[in-house]
């Protein structure tokens, strides 16, 4: 049941192509208006993810900072070189917890109701995208506040911080999109949670989250260069600590096209659920 | 009358077991028609390869004129669905939130959600608890909830998996009414059960499964009928002389006179026989204790064409 099925059936002309693109708007609206009412109804949820990437940086910055040598970071500011470190960090963890109610809803059946639905099989996985990105925007809030306290300065000004939300956003539909794919294809929590837990930090450590790639031992600047998370964090630093360059575009680039094969995986991931898995 | 459902052949296995076994299903446009088994028969499965859920092993479904395989989405916008099992994860929803959501799902006019929302709350009875949090409805509730949630989109056919388990007396006749009124609106209804009252009093046809295969299809009563007689039992102190007057009556089909000393006549209609049979006692004087009779239950239309009772428990494959 599957790609061809369903895209034999996608309308052709143009006026079915505007009625499903609205389909699927309100479809994802509903999904993500589920999201805010649960956040809205556990608010210490939302004081705690928020404050928390604000307390990493201050422990990083002006903890560690100390003792880093500024020739190899290239900079003498330690807590603005870190800050897109920290906003990646974040994300991924938030990629996790983006993908923890789609995991409840599978154990507890309702995928069974949504999937028996007209819903598009991209839908659920965009609307938690949707809730993630507006959450990491808070969190990206009080991580630029806290910045600024402490006497960062954003070399593009107001545009690195565009610049951040954005990258902030393809990385989270990235992380979101393949964490949904792993709950999707898991056959419990316990494997989802034992995997997940196995590779964010070293998917954050394995990158130039706290340390340029060129400082890293050779085998580990490999694996940072294969590392999404590496040109995201680029994508981000460079208008904090350097200023416009040409390298923010590749970078972002190279996420962009990253983010969309995710989420085209989870899709098929979601639509996998009602081919033949048990065997 | 087209089909709404046509199913040929149906093979579904996990593993080494068929829990659908070349299964044969034909469901005219606007009838309630019912799958009747013992757990573990098959129903669940059955039911999630209707609904695009599970793609089937082998033989082929079509649904509301479409090939589950082929042209799923276009079952899913014609299908309402009521899974047997309640997911908890709505909990910190109210009502409303959750049904609007799903309307929203089923693509309802924006304008028309709200309002269609509540038109559904209304039908069955959960209005004045609409804002409560799901996780604060009682299990018969929640039950109703999913069952208006099915509705949302006016499907032409709704499936329904067990839709009254869990269900006090009451409630479970509240939902039998809304299935009747839905019939009468002319929505087709597929319904898994293992009450055997349900599947009596509310199908219009139904297919007994067992063990992924089915046993039988009919109407209840013909099923019934096709088990046999019922049974008139009387106690009485003169059995042999009541015995010898009913003898030769038309409505007889054959009687005994048992070990206790009751008389028990198989006739055709025990509704029709019992004033008869009263009637010759009362002539002749005969002094009657008690009398009662029994009819055919599905239960027993199961017995015949399985050897077993439709009551044991789960089948092991
Ligand atoms: N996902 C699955 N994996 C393995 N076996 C399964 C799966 N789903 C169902 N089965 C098996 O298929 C058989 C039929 O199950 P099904 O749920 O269809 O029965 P049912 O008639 O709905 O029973 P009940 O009245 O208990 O709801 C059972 O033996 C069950 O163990
Ligand atoms: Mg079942």
């Amino acid at each position: 049941m599957t790609e061809q099925a369903i895209a034999r059936e996608t309308p052709a002309t143009r006026e079915s192509t505007t009625a499903a693109i609205s389909d699927w708007a309100q479809e994802v609206a509903a999904l993500a208006k589920r999201w805010f009412i649960e956040l809205g109804r556990e608010r210490l949820n939302l004081v705690f993810s928020v404050a928390q990437p604000a307390i990493w940086l201050i422990f990083f910055g002006s903890g560690i900072g100390r003792a880093v040598d500024r020739q190899v970071i290239g900079t003498s500011d330690y807590t603005g070189f870190t800050l897109p470190g920290i906003v990646a960090f974040t994300v991924v963890g938030g990629g996790v917890a983006a993908a923890m109610p789609l995991m409840w809803d599978k154990e507890g059946g309702y995928l069974d109701k949504l999937m028996s639905m007209p819903i598009s099989r991209s839908s659920i996985i965009v609307s938690r995208f949707v809730y993630q990105f507006v959450l990491a925007s808070f969190q990206v809030a009080a991580l630029v506040v806290v910045a600024l306290l402490a006497g960062v300065s954003f070399e593009l000004g107001p545009f690195a911080v565009v610049i951040i939300l954005v990258t902030a956003g393809l990385l989270s539909l990235a992380v979101t999109a393949s964490f949904s794919a792993l709950a999707y294809w898991v056959p419990g929590h316990g494997t989802f949670f034992a995997i997940t837990g196995f590779i964010t930090l070293p998917l954050v450590f394995m990158s130039n989250a706290f340390v340029p790639v060129d400082a890293l031992p050779r085998w580990m600047e490999i694996v940072a260069r294969l590392n999404p998370l590496t040109y995201a964090i680029e994508a981000m630093r460079l208008p904090i600590i350097k200023g416009w360059d040409g390298d923010i575009l590749v970078a972002l680039g190279v996420l962009g096209a990253f983010s969309l094969a995710c989420l085209a995986v989870g899709a098929q991931q979601f639509n996998r659920q009602t081919a033949d898995r048990v065997q | 009358m087209t089909a709404m459902i046509e199913a040929h052949a149906l093979v579904r296995s996990f593993g080494s077991t068929r829990a659908v076994d070349d299964l044969d299903l034909q469901v005219e446009a606007g009838e309630i028609f019912g799958l009747l088994g013992p757990n573990g028969a098959g129903k669940t499965t059955t039911i999630r390869i209707l609904a695009t859920l599970l793609a089937p092993s082998g033989g082929t479904a079509r649904v509301c004129g479409f090939d589950v395989m082929t042209h799923p989405q276009e079952i899913r916008r014609r299908i309402g669905y009521v899974m047997q099992k309640i997911s908890p994860t709505r909990n910190l929803l109210t009502g409303r939130q959750c049904i609007e959501m799903e309307a929203s799902l089923y693509h309802v006019p924006r304008r028309e959600v709200r309002a269609r929302a509540e038109e559904l709350l209304e039908l069955v009875g959960l209005l004045p608890h609409a804002d409560r949090q799901f996780n604060q409805y009682s299990g018969g509730m929640q039950k109703r909830l999913d069952l208006a949630c099915g509705l949302l989109h006016r499907p032409q056919l709704l499936i329904l998996d067990e839709p009254s388990l869990g269900l006090d007396v009451q409630s479970r006749h509240k939902v039998w009414d809304y299935i009747h009124d839905l019939r009468r609106q002319g929505v087709t209804i597929l319904l898994a059960t293992n009450y055997l009252d349900e599947a009596d009093r509310l199908c219009d046809r139904l297919t007994i499964i067992d063990r992924g295969r089915v046993v039988v299809t009919g109407t209840p009563s013909d099923l019934k009928r096709a088990v046999g007689a019922d049974v008139i039992q009387v106690t009485t102190a003169e059995p042999a002389p009541l015995a010898a007057a009913i003898a030769g009556q038309t409505w007889l089909q054959r009687h005994a006179v048992s070990e206790a000393g009751e008389l028990h006549a198989h006739v055709t209609d025990a509704a029709a026989a019992l004033p008869a049979l009263m009637g010759i006692a009362a002539a002749r004087s005969i002094p009657l204790e008690t009398v009662t009779y029994t009819r055919p239950t599905l239960d027993d239309v199961f017995l015949l064409h399985t050897g077993r009772e439709l009551r044991e428990e789960e089948v092991t494959a």
